[in-house]
């Protein structure tokens, strides 16, 4: 295994583990107000300290991360399940289906992902799962244009030529003979956009048009804790750095699982000409 | 003119250390031709590379020198090594087709090496680029000068690479597999071209090939390479005409040849040992039919004479003949022979494709565009019968690959008809074509693009027994196990993915698959193309095999000649679209009546043809 494939597993791997493990791991409660215990900087009994309500920061952070995860991996579904089956059908059937479905991917691409937030938020009142959806949906147009690429090249091949002297249905052969073959790009494109979620996601709720106070996602956290960097610069830190930490991770995976999921690489090994 | 001596290079691999070359040595004589033959993995490419100094990253020279002209390559400074390779020594790619950069001219890319080498303007150096594509045999050299790669033609594309080898006026030049990606009568004209080149200029050639047909035809010596061994060497036609060691035995053994109809070629069982871990003894004894305990201990070259062969039976070998080894099951009688009624009837078929359109132009008083078209397939019409064999032989662009898929369906016609196994496919829409899919197949050039990487050899046997419904899923894996038996592959390979197979085998699954369905028809577009002398000739000998015990009709498609005399019964060549001649197998080699045949015929370089016609 390779060691970036390693190291992301762990730095991910723990964070998933914390962050599911939270109700019953956090040392304090995460939404009790306390106002005798603001501003504590870190200290034995509170690890990464106290916000301006007395929250401990640690507990509130733990919890957080469910959000920030659920958020990713519920945007990068959207956009692959959306986007996977619209760049395989343009690069498989070509002509109109191609251009029809490349320039829809051109014109949701046109519209800025804040902008999108703002409009499904402004007619809605706000969400997580929203959030989600809006996110994934700006993600569309680079997975289609992934797997199209994938796939077009992919159709030149000659076991779809076979597949087709079967007689096999388009479907089946999409889906069957082109898809397993199209994941390693995808799954390293789709790690990134799990990253890029996790950050565009923060940025909404910071903005006020994802999660709502008083839950205790990382953009928010760090939204609140702006006004109070000069006071208390761990409460941004704190989730500021998790976040880094939780997108380094799952680069790292995406990037080692491409050198793992190709078998061609891996046929590679051990010839010389 | 340059000597190698006892050279040993490694790669790093992520699986391990590769020993790619062991201890090879050898000499060229100046103004004469050393011919490196073996078979991919042989090392004959790193060869080419260490002589030059542009190895990649990954080699590392463990031992030997290259001396070049007396001077040791490896001992001299970076700078200095650049210097001769730069002025004395040139380098001919395989692929013309890669190797030219698409976005630079001609002319100056022949030129380039004189204006950063030899300090010359752009404007002498082009000038100079004209002379050299004159001396290389191109027409109008200012024209092609200014044109760029994508408009010249293969053979163009070669000569333009050997001028450009020739501009730094070499003294050796060193070529790999300079004529493989040509067709046969363009390869002839290049290798022509070598030849006047060489007298002329004195030039000192290592050529490196896997055709020994070519390597009869330019080289005065040749030298056999084996899992990084030479394993022999001598006068080319010495050699070749009277193999001591028993790899170049059966090499040469495995080669069709025109005009000499034999049942079955002889084959080299087994595959190349594992380089990570070399084995101490000789490296062919695993697959030598003459093997005995002695050949566990190391082999050295031993020369006698002019040549030298590292068998330490040679003595006891000589003139002895490759054994005709039965390559699995006995021959069985023919089952399934039936009517005369042809199994394919193809009248008249054209497929016409856009390419591009004119420029507007004014027709009357409207602008119009006319589109350019080409048809690779014009006005075709054959026939072929149950368990006839019908060989389809042209030059890459002659539409034999279309031809194969228009009948199959897979590329949509435009007009004529097609009936397979008595039915009229040509106009019936895809969803409507089942049973002819069942009853016509095809099998790949590449097998590495014919199988899908991610499913194992049983999953993609199964799938046509499911597709079709032939077998009920409980018997499905006995079916496939059946076929993997059918194709002398054993059982336990459906638990492999393509990618652990050799090219061989995984052709074998190819024909496998293609032979799910039990099909009447089996339209083979270069099965044989991609693979070496010595697996060739068993899938060869697999697919007549299947022919007599099944009844299968084929089409076989081919560039090679040779291949095609051997295991077809019928002959049709075409050009440019169109069937020029189609006849026995005999008629057509023996007495061509089209003189393009007549041209194609002729070109193919042959292991008992002709030498280069200078003294050896």
């Amino acid at each position: 295994m390779p060691l970036q494939l390693k190291a992301g597993l762990v730095i991910t791997g723990v964070i998933v583990l914390l962050s599911l493990l939270a109700p019953w791991i956090a040392p304090h409660p995460w939404d009790t107000i306390s106002m005798r215990t603001r501003f504590l900087a870190p200290n034995a009994t509170y690890w990464l300290g106290t916000d301006e309500y007395g929250r401990d920061v640690l507990s509130r952070l733990l919890m957080g991360g469910r959000l920030s995860l659920a958020m990713g991996a519920s945007a990068t579904f959207v956009s692959l399940a959306i986007g996977v089956p619209m760049g395989l059908a343009a690069g498989y059937f070509r002509g109109w289906v191609d251009e029809g479905l490349m320039r829809l991917a051109d014109v949701m691409m046109a519209i800025p992902p804040i902008m999108l937030g703002l409009l499904v938020l402004a007619v809605t009142p706000p969400a997580l799962w929203k959030t989600a959806v809006a996110v994934g949906f700006v993600y569309i147009p680079p997975i289609a244009r992934l797997t199209r690429s994938v796939t077009l090249s992919l159709a030149g091949e000659d076991f779809i030529q076979a597949a087709r002297a079967r007689a096999e249905s388009s479907s089946y052969i999409l889906f069957r003979e082109i898809l397993p073959n199209a994941w390693p790009p995808l799954i390293v494109e789709a790690s990134l956009r799990v990253t890029y979620a996790i950050l565009l996601g923060s940025a909404l709720s910071f903005l006020g048009l994802g999660a709502q106070p008083p839950s205790s996602d990382w953009g928010l956290m760090i939204a609140e804790a702006r006004s109070f960097l000069d006071r208390a610069p761990w409460l941004a830190l704190a989730p500021g750095l998790a976040m880094c930490l939780l997108v380094i991770g799952i680069n790292l995976i995406g990037d080692g699982a491409r050198e793992r999921l190709d078998p061609r690489l891996k046929a590679r090994v051990g010839k010389v000409s | 003119m340059i000597r190698v001596e006892d050279l040993t290079i490694r790669y790093r691999t992520p699986g391990g250390e590769i020993e790619a070359l062991t201890s090879v040595s050898f000499s060229i004589a100046r103004g004469s031709t050393l011919a490196l033959v073996g078979e991919s993995g042989s090392g004959k490419s790193t060869v080419a590379l260490a002589a030059m100094g542009i190895l990649p990253g990954e080699a590392r020279i463990a031992s030997g020198k290259i001396l070049f002209d007396g001077e040791d390559l490896m001992a001299l400074s970076a700078e200095a090594r650049r210097e001769i390779r730069g002025s004395r020594m040139g380098l001919v790619f395989q692929d013309p087709f890669s190797v030219l950069n698409p976005s630079l001219k001609i002319g100056e890319q022949v030129g380039e090496g004189l204006v950063h080498k030899r300090g010359y303007t752009p404007k002498q150096a082009l000038v100079r680029a004209i002379e050299l594509l004159d001396e290389v045999g191109i027409r109008q050299p200012e024209v092609v000068a200014e044109a760029y790669p994508h408009q010249l033609s293969g053979g163009m594309r070669q000569r333009a690479l050997i001028a450009g080898a020739l501009a730094s006026e070499p003294e050796l030049l060193i070529l790999d597999e300079p004529t493989t990606a040509l067709d046969v009568t363009i390869e002839a004209q290049i290798l022509e071209l070598l030849e006047t080149l060489r007298a002329r200029r004195n030039l000192t050639m290592l050529f490196i090939s896997h055709n020994l047909g070519v390597v009869r035809r330019i080289a005065d010596e040749a030298a056999v390479l084996y899992a990084g061994e030479i394993v022999e060497r001598g006068p080319t036609v010495a050699l070749l005409s009277n193999p001591t060691h028993p790899y170049s035995k059966g090499l040469l053994a495995a080669i069709p040849r025109i005009g000499e109809r034999k049942t079955r070629l002889a084959s080299i069982p087994g595959r190349l040992p594992d380089l990570r871990t070399p084995p101490q003894g000789c490296r062919f004894a695993s697959r030598c039919p003459f093997a005995q305990p002695q050949c566990a201990a190391s082999q050295t070259l031993m020369e006698s004479g002019a040549r030298a062969v590292r068998c330490g039976r040679a003595d006891a070998l000589v003139g002895v003949p490759w054994p005709h080894l039965d390559d699995g099951a006995g021959v069985s009688e023919p089952v399934r022979r039936t009517t005369a009624e042809p199994v394919v009837m193809v009248e008249n078929l054209t497929k016409t494709f856009t390419i591009g359109h004119a420029p507007w132009a004014f027709e009357g008083w409207r602008p119009t565009r006319k589109p350019i078209c080409i048809s690779p397939v014009n006005g075709i019409s054959l026939e072929i019968a149950a368990g006839e064999a019908l060989g389809l032989v042209g030059e890459s662009g002659s539409g034999k690959t279309t031809l194969g898929r228009t009948i199959l369906r897979l590329i949509e016609l435009e007009s004529g008809t097609i009936r397979i196994a008595g039915e009229d496919v040509s106009h019936l829409p895809q969803s409507a074509l089942e049973p002819m899919r069942r009853a016509a197949q095809i099998v790949f050039q590449n097998p590495d693009s014919s199988l899908n990487p991610r499913k194992t050899i049983g999953d993609l046997l199964a799938r046509p027994l499911v597709r079709f419904g032939l077998a009920p899923a409980a018997e499905v894996p006995a079916r496939v196990k059946a076929l993997l038996d059918l194709v002398r592959l054993p059982a336990h390979y459906q638990d492999r993915y393509a990618h652990q197979m050799s090219g061989g085998e995984k052709q074998r699954v190819g024909i496998a698959l293609a032979l799910a369905t039990e099909p009447r028809f089996i339209v083979c577009d270069e099965p044989v193309s991609a693979l070496d002398v010595s697996v060739q000739a068993a899938i060869i000998n697999l697919l007549a095999d299947l022919k007599d015990r099944l009844g299968v009709a084929y089409l076989f498609i081919s560039h090679d000649i040779s291949v095609v005399a051997h295991l077809c019964d019928r002959i049709a060549v075409m050009r440019h679209g169109e069937m020029v001649e189609i006849g026995p197998v005999d008629e057509i080699i023996e007495r061509p009546k089209h003189a393009y045949t007549r041209k194609l015929v002729a070109a193919v370089p042959r292991v008992d043809g002709v030498s280069g016609g200078h003294p050896a």
